[in-house]
């Protein structure tokens, strides 16, 4: 037993010194990392801990004006994917791979380990066995696979995106119950299914130039989704949760913050969704019987400018706005690409009734003639004489007037405007004057936007009197050579029905929230009186004559004293006018007595016939007959009217449950119409009727019917 | 009366004793802390998992301490054939165990219910027979063939049977142990610098030679260059103790134990101590390693025999170098590997050898000068 000589002792206080400058260094070390770049290290741990989520507010419904949902948002699974947390499982499999690879001693230990993770009472083994999270960790490539498999993706598409060099991208949009659930159940480390918000149009294809519709980032393109985005889209929300390593969310109080959602403010439009399928019913009628390049209605209340309807053909579903109209169209699509295709979808989307212009053509004379009334160059009692041709201005090649080959002779204003005739309209517009003419076009919209709540209105043109010589203030009294929108006409036209008071056009009511709480009202707006209540009167009179004598014949009702004008216009192509393409049209106010509507039809190059009072005229009686009656306006007859009705009332069968074929035989057998003209199959069962069974109708009405 | 009672004239060193205790218990509610999410995500829900078994290893440790500090040291130098026999079987059953079709009894030694892993008791044995060799050899200690060689070959010969059942790091700090003993036995000054020189040059070889190696040390010398892939686990244990700052987000309050640091329970347990409590609370830590650091090696000084002395110096350099080697690691102050922190890591074999060792240490205080 020797003692430990003094030497030992020596070192081994020499080891204590290195053991403590060791310590000492190390605590240096440590003083550097934790208190001088303690607060640079903690702020790239903060950002690597939190995941900013946002929280999508619920988009605002799209109301008609009776409480109908025409947009509305529900919520939709979304798959998305933080990419860092899917890189970070490259990095574990690929060091455990690498090791495996490269190190003969890591294998050869290996060998002693197997079985080693069977026993998870192992005490040591524990320890070592697991050096990952909860979950089993999977390669990008196998994650995509994975996805690709139940998304029915391209696999390579998902690969991009999970690799990519963002904090966060959405994979795909608006899954199925199903596909959420199986995406969840893989536990793929990254990948999330969230909740989004998704738009439904539930009537489709319906007043879609109106609702517009909205991008993949829910922002409102075209429409009411547009002009009303930044109340219907509310304010987002966040949640800004910490994760674990692998990306899951920890389970814990106190680690997240949240701010809540503001939700979208709700439109309600002045659109009444029955109406609105009067006119959307009436437009395809027009667009495929004539075989037009387009069909327009606007239906309006003349006495608050409220729009009741706007409907187009070709239109498009909201749902799906990229896909064609009909088979035609798809037809014509097929084969393009880039930017045509584009093209073709941006046209589809335009909206006539504001975006477009036209020459309104004898639509027009209403208004050249309410002028005339309005200053006292025309009165009620005027006479005018049509000799075929417009003498009173000398140009290259006479105007002539559209019945040359039989000159319309001596006429009343009101028969000049029955028969449209160009003569006399010539002599009341030069009558008017330049500078009176434009100056009424300006006061009653026209050149101007009406600012209705739609994007990219349309000015119309307007010449100046400076720039406007005699023959220009003949064509233009009869509606050549000027050029509006089809809702600048229907303002217009509404001045006439209201009283002399031109009216901004309404399309959004009000704007309410969630709880029901009125927080915006439009309020209805005079712009400004342009005629007195005398030729406002004086006008309902002339337009009742020109339906029930005049052009218009065939949109006359009897009990509902309908009034309006046809108009034919051919087409500028070129700068030339074209002989073949024309717009027909028909402007209607009804009852005339008491006007609650005015309607305008537009056919666009109609290809067979193209006079309003042919093609036109029918479709907007039938439409105003449909419209007057759901509004529960009672007719008023005239004593001709009661007599030739009192042999020809008869009482309303019930069809509905019939097919098609056995209703029609029905209905025709007394006397009655039906509104279906479409190919339909004719065992099509009737779902409904109106009017309704047991109500006295006139012969001839027309019953609308519902099918299947 | 007996005569190993007279033959005491110190009472056992309390200090080395409460510090190591309180370790011990700290490392209890470090262990849960550290240990919760992965207990609770991978051992159903079960967050106390490795907690529990923290602290019947704990309890085991302190039986076993307290009957080691009654066990007189120098029986370890009458049986050092035995101890070098352990050390072989220790070895040797690890390969029986291979070869047999069913792994279990034959590669643990089981004690209380405990499983133990051959290399950490051999760790102890390795340094019982080291003392008992060079205290045998002390007078040709200095001289080459006699001294330095037949040292040299027990220090390859101990840390290589470690090297081939676990990691190089256990190895490394196997052979460091050995080699501080050598050099306070006496050992020439010139064999130790010779020796770390040829020990230089042959780390730096197998790093050269071996590309995962070489990116190791690449990765070491820039972690945040290669966050994502080896420099993974140095940079988090980085941003968890920048986190900490220099009073640490609370007990508990760690982030980065949410499976960002990987083994954070384990081999990088000391990254969480510095987040949750700070640069105080790791510096308090440390402070206590320092004063077990102290109080082991003032035991070897006043040891009754050169046996006792070279044990405790064993025994603390054991449990000093590889403190030292898990701070530096955390701090990425050394290329990372992993090795426990004494005392408080998870793991109930380590626990109960060191707790064993300081008992030891402790009956050598008890018979000192």
């Amino acid at each position: 037993m020797t003692k430990p000589n003094l030497k030992i002792k020596k070192r081994i206080i020499f080891l204590m010194f290195l053991f403590f400058i060791s310590s000492v260094a190390l605590v240096v070390r440590l003083g550097n990392i934790q208190i001088i770049e303690g607060e640079a290290y903690k702020k790239e741990a903060f950002s690597q801990w939190s995941r900013d989520i946002t929280i999508n507010a619920s988009r605002g419904t799209i109301y008609d004006s009776k409480g109908k949902k025409l947009a509305v948002s529900i919520k939709s699974d979304t798959v998305v994917c933080f990419p860092r947390d899917v890189m970070k499982s490259i990095k574990t499999v690929e060091v455990e791979e690498k090791s495996d690879q490269n190190s003969f001693i890591f294998n050869f230990l290996n060998m002693f380990r197997r079985g080693e993770n069977d026993n998870p009472m192992d005490l040591d083994n524990d320890l070592s066995a697991n050096e990952g999270g909860p979950i089993p960790n999977k390669t990008p490539d196998e994650i995509a696979d994975i996805l690709a498999g139940i998304l029915e993706m391209d696999r390579e598409e998902i690969y991009e995106m999970i690799t990519g060099d963002t904090d966060y991208v959405t994979i795909k949009r608006w899954v199925s119950v199903k596909q959420a659930e199986e995406v969840k159940a893989a536990n793929l480390s990254g990948i999330s299914v969230i909740e989004d918000n998704q738009r439904i149009y539930p009537y489709d294809n319906f007043a879609s130039h109106i609702l517009g519709f909205t991008n993949i980032d829910q922002a409102g393109m075209y429409g009411i989704e547009s002009t009303y985005n930044g109340y219907l889209t509310g304010e987002p929300g966040r949640r800004i949760v910490n994760t674990d390593g692998n990306g899951i969310e920890l389970p814990f109080d106190g680690f997240e913050q949240y701010y809540a959602p503001v939700d979208g403010l709700n439109v309600v439009l002045t659109i009444d969704e029955v109406i609105q399928h009067f006119a959307e019913n009436a437009v395809e009628k027009a667009y495929y019987d004539n075989n037009a390049k387009s069909a327009t209605m606007i239906i309006m209340n003349p006495n608050n400018g409220d729009i009741l309807a706007m409907a187009s053909r070709p239109s498009y579903d909201p749902n799906n706005p990229r896909l064609p109209y009909d088979e035609t169209m798809k037809n014509e699509w097929s084969g393009l690409s880039g930017q045509d295709l584009q093209n073709e979808w941006y046209d589809l989307w335009r909206n006539i009734s504001v975006n477009d212009i036209y020459e309104p053509g004898s639509t027009f004379k209403l208004l050249t003639t309410a002028i005339a009334l309005e200053e006292n160059k025309a009165s009620m009692n005027s006479t005018y004489f049509c000799d075929g041709y417009v003498d009173d201005i000398i140009t290259e090649t006479p105007i002539k007037c559209w019945r040359y080959y039989n000159p319309h002779g001596l006429q009343t204003l009101a028969e000049a405007l029955q028969n449209s005739c160009n003569d006399a309209l010539a002599d009341i517009g030069l009558a008017i004057g330049k500078e009176t003419f434009y100056k009424y076009n300006k006061a009653l919209g026209f050149g101007q936007r009406t600012n209705i709540a739609l994007n990219g209105e349309a000015f119309g043109i307007v010449n100046s009197p400076e720039t406007m010589r005699d023959v220009n203030l003949v064509t233009q009294a009869f509606g050549q050579g000027i050029s509006v929108t089809p809702i600048q006409l229907v303002t217009a036209v509404g001045s006439l029905s209201n009283g002399g008071n031109l009216i901004k056009p309404r399309l959004v009511k009000q704007l309410v929230d969630n709880g029901g709480n009125i927080v915006h009202e439009n309020p209805v707006e005079i712009v400004r009186k342009v005629f007195s209540e005398e030729t406002s009167n004086n006008m309902m009179e002339i337009m009742e004559s020109v339906v029930s004598q005049g052009a218009g014949i065939s949109a006359y009702l009897p009990g509902y004293s309908v009034g309006g004008k046809t108009g034919t216009a051919q087409k500028v192509v070129n700068g030339k006018y074209s002989e073949e393409l024309y717009v027909t049209s028909f402007i209607a106010t009804a009852p005339t007595l008491d006007p609650e509507i005015v309607v305008l039809l537009i056919i666009d190059e109609p290809k067979d016939s193209y006079y309003g009072s042919v093609i036109a005229a029918p479709v907007v009686g039938a439409v105003i007959d449909e419209t007057l009656k759901y509004m529960n306006v009672q007719p008023v007859y005239t004593k001709d009217e009661i007599i030739k009705l009192e042999k020809s009332y008869v009482i309303v069968p019930n069809v509905i449950g019939l097919s098609l074929k056995d209703a029609s035989y029905e209905l025709d057998r007394i006397g009655l119409k039906h509104n279906i003209t479409l190919d339909n199959e004719e065992d099509i069962l009737v779902k409904d009727q109106y009017p309704k069974e047991g109500i006295e109708v006139i012969k001839g009405s027309v019953i609308t019917i519902m099918l299947n | 009366m007996t005569v190993m009672e007279m033959e005491n004239k110190n009472s056992m060193d309390w200090i080395l004793f409460l510090t190591t205790l309180i370790l011990v218990l700290f490392g209890f509610i470090m262990v849960y802390s550290a240990s919760y999410p992965e207990g609770y995500y991978n051992f159903n829900g079960d967050g106390f998992f490795f907690f529990r078994k923290q602290v019947t290893a704990g309890v085991a440790g302190i039986a076993t301490l307290v009957l080691a500090s009654f066990i007189d040291y120098r029986i370890y130098r009458a049986l050092n054939k035995l101890i070098f026999l352990i050390t072989i079987v220790a070895t040797l059953s690890l390969f029986t165990a291979y070869g047999t079709e069913a792994y279990g009894a034959q590669r643990w030694i089981s004690i209380g219910g405990l499983n133990i892993q051959p290399s950490d008791i051999i760790k102890v044995t390795a340094v019982m027979f080291m003392a008992y060799f060079l205290e045998k050899h002390n007078s040709k200690i200095k001289t080459f063939i006699s001294g330095y060689i037949p040292v040299f070959l027990l220090i390859l010969f101990f840390s290589g049977i470690i090297f081939i059942q676990n990691d190089l790091s256990t190895s490394f700090v196997m052979a460091m142990t050995l080699g501080v003993m050598f050099f306070c036995a006496g050992a020439n000054l010139f064999h130790i610098l010779l020796t770390i020189a040829g020990g230089i040059a042959s780390i730096a070889y197998l790093i050269i030679n071996e590309p995962y190696r070489t990116l190791r040390i690449i990765s070491f010398l820039d972690p945040f260059k290669y966050k994502s892939s080896y420099g993974w686990q140095v940079v988090q244990s980085i941003y968890a103790l920048g986190t900490g700052g220099l009073f640490g987000m609370g007990l508990g309050q760690s982030r980065q134990k949410f499976f960002y640091i990987p083994l954070a329970y384990n081999d990088f347990i000391f990254s969480i101590i510095g987040e949750e409590l700070g640069f105080v609370g790791a510096f308090i830590v440390m402070a206590f390693y320092i004063v077990i650091i102290w109080r082991g090696l003032r035991i070897a000084i006043n040891a009754k025999d050169q046996f006792g002395a070279f044990l405790a110096i064993g025994i603390t350099s054991l449990i000093a170098i590889q403190t030292l080697v898990h701070i530096a690691v955390v701090t990425s102050s050394m290329p990372p590997t992993g090795i426990v922190l004494p005392f408080i890591s998870a793991g109930g074999t380590s626990l109960l050898i060191f707790m064993g060792a300081v008992g030891i240490l402790l009956n050598i205080s008890k018979k000192s000068i």
